[in-house]
């Protein structure tokens, strides 16, 4: 096992192989993936594009076809989750980065998939996507307990068709979840965490953003609507699980 | 747009409701030429189903609708209306199948489950870790570091 390892986009990326590091131009290669997107849609850099586009400098309709993309495909998944998911802050303003890090983690495996690399783990700040296997079994993910963080909820494998999870959580509000407050209760309460597993990571990354803002109402759309698997965490520790995650090591179906 | 969110509005079921969605993402033309017609034959109904005479009455239409087959995720739905004076009274999924045409139930439901026992990175034999990020806070990162140090 191999571990290639560099902080970009404001957190550590953690890359394994099963076997041996590849080549360095296919690891320059992911790294100038996650750079070349921190440097496009950064709100943090002022003289990023998505920053000028913010600052009212560039319109969008001028904009590189890479962030036109982006804003497509998050305004598509903005509509797949009824507004749940949302590119736009409440000020006006679009910010890509509910969904560039995840769309930037694909377009990682993508090359690493061209390169010929048939066993990794991809790990970016707690989002993962995985091909393959670790030795003789698949990679297993530890699930975070939000309530006891040196614990782990669950663990659970990463499969072809189940490549790919994410997590997110009520303290990522105020970045890109906007819609529901904290003191939100009753039934659509939001989620303290939610972790999706889907085939791949985009799907995951958003649902689990959409989910956190939506709670159980989204929820049962996203499962509805996705062939995905569900854990979530709400603001007592309790949890709900699908069929998958019920019977995750960890975890007892009540 | 107008039409779905009625529909919705009046379905019941969560499984119906589901259908709902899906036949509004993918709604597979069939030879029927309206979105509803008339059936007599609810167990024939994969097949286009009869078109009836809709009878106009002055409180409004009576009998059961048969809505055009559409694919979902869980396989082939169709999805049936009764109507009385022009109000809906049933709503119920006629077929739902997978692809080798078994009538399947959608059960991707989420329920409460417990935790089991308390795990621990460090002996779970785990690869990776996921979490919500927080903003000021490396424990995630940190911790991954670790498992990646350790060879674990």
């Amino acid at each position: 096992m191999t571990v290639h390892t560099f902080d970009t986009m404001g957190t550590m990326v953690s890359l394994r192989f099963a076997g041996v590091l590849p080549a360095a131009p296919v690891l320059h290669d992911v790294n100038r993936c996650f750079d070349e997107s921190d440097r496009r849609f950064s709100l943090h850099r002022p003289d990023s594009e998505l920053s000028r586009v913010a600052a009212g400098h560039l319109v969008l309709s001028r904009a590189s076809a890479e962030l036109r993309q982006a804003y497509t495909e998050a305004l598509d998944w903005r509509r797949r989750t009824d507004g749940a998911f949302t590119p736009h802050r409440p000020d006006g303003i679009v910010d890509l980065n509910g969904i560039v890090k995840a769309q930037t983690m694909a377009a990682a495996a993508r090359m690493l998939d061209a390169a010929g690399q048939t066993d990794w783990l991809l790990n970016v700040g707690g989002d993962l996507v995985g091909r393959g296997k670790f030795t003789t079994s698949p990679w297993q993910v530890g699930i975070l307990d939000p309530v006891d963080r040196s614990a782990l909820l669950c663990t659970l494998m990463l499969s072809p068709g189940r490549s790919a999870v994410a997590t997110s959580g009520t303290a990522e509000r105020g970045e890109h979840i906007w819609r529901y407050t904290r003191t939100h209760t009753g039934p659509d309460a939001a989620y303290r965490q939610v972790t999706v597993r889907a085939a791949d990571i985009v799907t995951a990354d958003v649902l689990a953003t959409a989910i956190v803002a939506g709670g159980v109402h989204q929820r049962d759309e996203a499962l509805d609507r996705f062939d995905i698997d569900v854990l979530t965490v709400d603001e007592l520790g309790a949890l709900t699980a699908t069929a998958a995650f019920q019977t995750a090591p960890g975890l007892a179906p009540v | 747009m107008r039409r779905r969110a009625l529909a919705l509005s009046i379905l019941s079921s969560t499984a119906v409701l589901a259908v709902g969605w899906q036949l509004g993402m993918q709604a597979q033309t069939q030879t029927q030429t309206s979105s509803l017609s008339q059936t007599t034959d609810a167990a024939d109904s994969a097949a286009p189903a009869t078109t009836g005479t809709v009878t106009p009455t002055a409180t409004g239409a009576s009998g059961t609708f048969a809505g055009t087959a559409a694919q979902t995720r869980f396989g082939n739905v169709q999805v049936q209306i009764a109507v009385a004076d022009g109000t809906i009274t049933d709503v119920t999924a006629l077929h739902l199948t997978d692809h080798d045409q078994r009538s399947v139930s959608i059960s991707n439901r989420a329920a409460p489950v417990l935790r089991q026992q308390v795990l621990a990175a460090q002996s779970a034999n785990v690869q990776g870790v996921s979490g919500a990020t927080y903003t000021t806070d490396g424990y995630l990162t940190s911790l991954q570091s670790a498992l990646d140090q350790a060879g674990l």
